[in-house]
């Protein structure tokens, strides 16, 4: 059962998919399916995206292999289109877990047309209102403080919410998060802070982030409690963040989760070569060992819920024509408009963004992209 | 509508007019004060927060009172930590409502920079205008306080480089009161710098019922036909001391207050440049990166062919702000008014 403080992270299903002693799983064969194939969709999302990234179609890609279930778990313990979620660049598994679409998460990748953010940001920035996903910054820890006031003004109008806040082990480092976590015990503010513990900022393992001798630990200098589960377990994630979101609706105040997981891929295609540059094969292999998807299909098993070979590949296949088909959809739509590039800066158009575009329509007249 | 007084200066236009014709006497600070009020009065969704600004008031006592009538429900101190500070109105304004922060001096905004220019700034842009951060930073600036260089700095145009904020600055009660209601009910972040000197010092007239001032309109407090001074925020009352002393030699100044530098009245600049002839740049804040070296360049760019001199700037110097020598600093009349001699014998 999860609790405050735990020497060692909370597991529902152990690394052979063996049900932990004390514990039951209510979840139906279709809902346990359900998890299964939205780990299995993050999963092959990443396999399309680099192929994408090989082929030059798109510039950047952040994997989240490895960390589907972290991911995955933190979605559907929310409720989706109700709670907010501030995401961090890595999270298309809770984008798309909180119903953002193939299509939608694309657009924004290539930024094209199509792209709910007009092409505003680089890949891995999406953000959707009617998901409640808000359109995340690169700087890092930078959503931690805009979560808390987010949080404050749900208590302050007496909503039903909760506002997630997600961020890797890195930004536990940065000024941001101190001030926020600070700032959110004192003004109780109802906000659930999740670090999806990956283990490496880039190069910076965990170990040189920090000396305690784990994230959740902190949250006791903060007063507020810190809880810790194993971010390879799908089901003690999604258990963690209903709970904690129930007891947060419940007038808890805010809490701090680690997710322990691990990036099995590289940081981006900045650092394609993690595993001669900063890490060893034998690290990596030990984590792929303790892969997430892998796991819940050992727990299925044992449940009687075998996923035979021939249902993965159709399942693989059709993620794989789903992703085709969004990207195609998205290239298809084209490069915003030259006149977009001068919207939403502010919400009326000042007169030298007037005279800025006076200025771009004697170079690209009235057609649309140049 | 626009009024002269008796002593010949021209007061502020109204943007939008009073329904009833009394006024009252306010400070700058007074006026700050009773604008937050009515806004508070006005709209639920107001949240007024910082350090020290519920029971004391703030250090300046510009929120001074509100607590007592609001609650500390509305009205609430927070954590010392400006990151926080600024980053919770964004979200609270992302979740509706109207947040205004105040910063206790513009010279600790820094752990909060980033806050400003990565969230605030951008987060319209960003999300292709699916969310949008209307939230107010107040905050006393500049010097002439006897403050040293870390309670009297103008850190105005680093704000101005960052596209998605909008920058206020004014100098008389009247537009301290209508340009924050401005601020506080449109939709956009805004970053309110308060001229410290100016709190107590500037006194004026104020209309008691609602009105607002309208961004990027700049008040012309004088008109004139020779020189044109341009000024914002705590340099204004000395740029009137310059005009008046040209007036008494015969020299007619048209006296400019920016108001708001983002937007700036890049229209009512160079109109009146295109009149005189000449432009004398008044500012506090370092040379290097000033806001007006912006305004310069506009100027050379669309005004050249009227230009009769070189347009001069008067600023701040390029060292970080000085204790002992505060007044030295500071562009007081007698630098305005060498500039402007300069640029008349041109």
């Amino acid at each position: 059962m999860l609790e405050a403080f735990p020497l060692m992270p909370d597991q529902i299903v152990s690394e052979d998919g063996q049900l932990q002693p004390g514990e039951t799983v209510t979840h139906t064969p279709a809902e346990l399916r359900a998890l299964w194939e939205q780990m299995t969709l993050v999963r092959e999302f990443d396999r399309k995206l680099v192929t994408l990234l090989r082929q030059g179609r798109t510039t950047f890609y952040a994997q989240a292999s490895g960390m589907e279930a972290t991911q995955v778990g933190i979605a559907t313990g929310l409720r989706p289109g109700h709670d907010w979620v501030w995401g961090y660049y890595r999270d298309q598994g809770v984008a798309l877990g909180l119903g953002m679409t193939l299509h939608e998460i694309v657009s924004q990748m290539l930024g094209s047309n199509s792209d709910l953010n007009k092409g505003r940001q680089m890949p891995h920035h999406a953000g959707s209102a009617r998901c409640r996903f808000v359109s995340g910054s690169s700087s890092i820890a930078s959503q931690l403080p805009p979560a808390v006031g987010m949080a404050m003004a749900q208590a302050y109008l007496g909503l039903d919410e909760v506002t997630v806040v997600t961020f890797g082990d890195g930004a536990t480092s940065e000024g941001d998060w101190h001030a926020a976590l600070n700032m959110a015990a004192v003004q109780g503010a109802p906000c659930l802070f999740i670090c999806e513990n990956n283990q490496w900022a880039i190069s910076t393992p965990v170990t040189r982030q920090t000396r305690a001798e784990s994230i959740h630990i902190k949250a006791r200098a903060y007063g507020m409690p810190g809880y810790f589960v194993d971010g390879n377990d799908v089901l003690a994630v999604q258990r963690a963040v209903r709970t904690l979101a129930d007891g947060i609706r419940a007038g808890s105040g805010p809490v701090l989760l680690e997710c322990l997981t691990y990036r099995v891929g590289s940081h981006s295609n900045a650092d394609a070569d993690a595993e001669k540059s900063y890490r060893t094969r034998d690290e990596v292999n030990a984590w792929t060992s303790r892969d997430p998807i892998e796991r819940l299909e050992r727990f299925m098993a044992r449940q009687g819920q075998e996923i035979g070979a021939q249902d993965r590949a159709q399942v693989v296949a059709r993620i794989h024509r789903d992703v085709e088909d969004a990207v195609a959809r998205a290239e298809a739509s084209g490069q915003p408009d030259w006149r977009t590039m001068l919207e939403d800066v502010y919400a009326d158009t000042p007169s030298h963004l007037r005279h800025a575009y006076e200025d771009l329509r004697q170079e690209y007249g009235s057609g649309g992209t140049k | 509508m626009t009024a002269t007084s008796s002593t010949g200066r021209q007061d502020t236009p109204q943007d939008t007019a009073p329904t009833a014709p009394e006024t009252v006497t306010l400070t700058l600070i007074q006026a700050v004060t009773e604008a937050l009020r009515g806004e508070l009065r006005r709209d639920d969704r107001v949240v007024v927060f910082g350090e020290d600004v519920g029971a004391r008031g703030g250090v300046f006592l510009a929120t001074a009172g509100l607590q007592a009538e609001f609650g500390v429900r509305r009205v609430f101190d927070t954590p010392l930590a400006e990151a926080a500070i600024v980053g919770a109105a964004v979200g609270m304004a992302v979740r509706g409502l109207r947040p205004v922060a105040e910063i206790q001096f513009a010279d600790y905004i820094g752990p909060g920079f980033d806050q400003l220019t990565s969230q605030a700034a951008k987060l319209r842009y960003r999300s292709g205008g699916q969310f949008s951060c209307p939230m107010v930073v107040r905050t006393p600036s500049g010097g002439g306080v006897k403050g040293g260089h870390h309670h009297s700095q103008s850190p105005e145009a680093y704000y101005c480089h960052t596209p998605g904020l909008k920058v206020v600055m004014p100098s008389t009660p009247y537009d301290a009161m209508g340009l924050l209601r401005t601020a506080i009910r449109g939709e956009d972040p805004v970053m309110f710098f308060e001229p410290k000197r100016l709190y107590r010092a500037a006194k004026g007239e104020v209309p008691t019922a609602d009105f607002t001032v309208e961004f990027g309109r700049a008040a012309v407090r004088r008109t004139g036909t020779d020189l044109t001074i341009v000024g914002y925020g705590g340099v204004m009352p000395d740029a009137e001391k310059a005009a008046d002393a040209l007036a008494a030699e015969g020299v007619s100044v048209e006296v400019l207050d920016l108001r708001t530098l983002v937007p700036w009245d890049r229209e009512a600049v160079l109109a009146s440049v295109e009149k005189t002839g000449r432009a004398v740049l008044v500012s506090e804040a370092p040379r290097i990166g000033n806001f007006m070296g912006e305004v310069a360049s506009r100027i050379g760019e669309e005004a050249f062919g009227s230009l009769l001199a070189p347009v001069m700037q008067v600023a701040g110097f390029d060292t970080p702000y000085p204790y002992a020598q505060d007044r030295v600093y500071l562009p007081g009349p007698a630098r305005i008014l060498n500039a402007c001699v300069k640029a008349l014998q041109y």
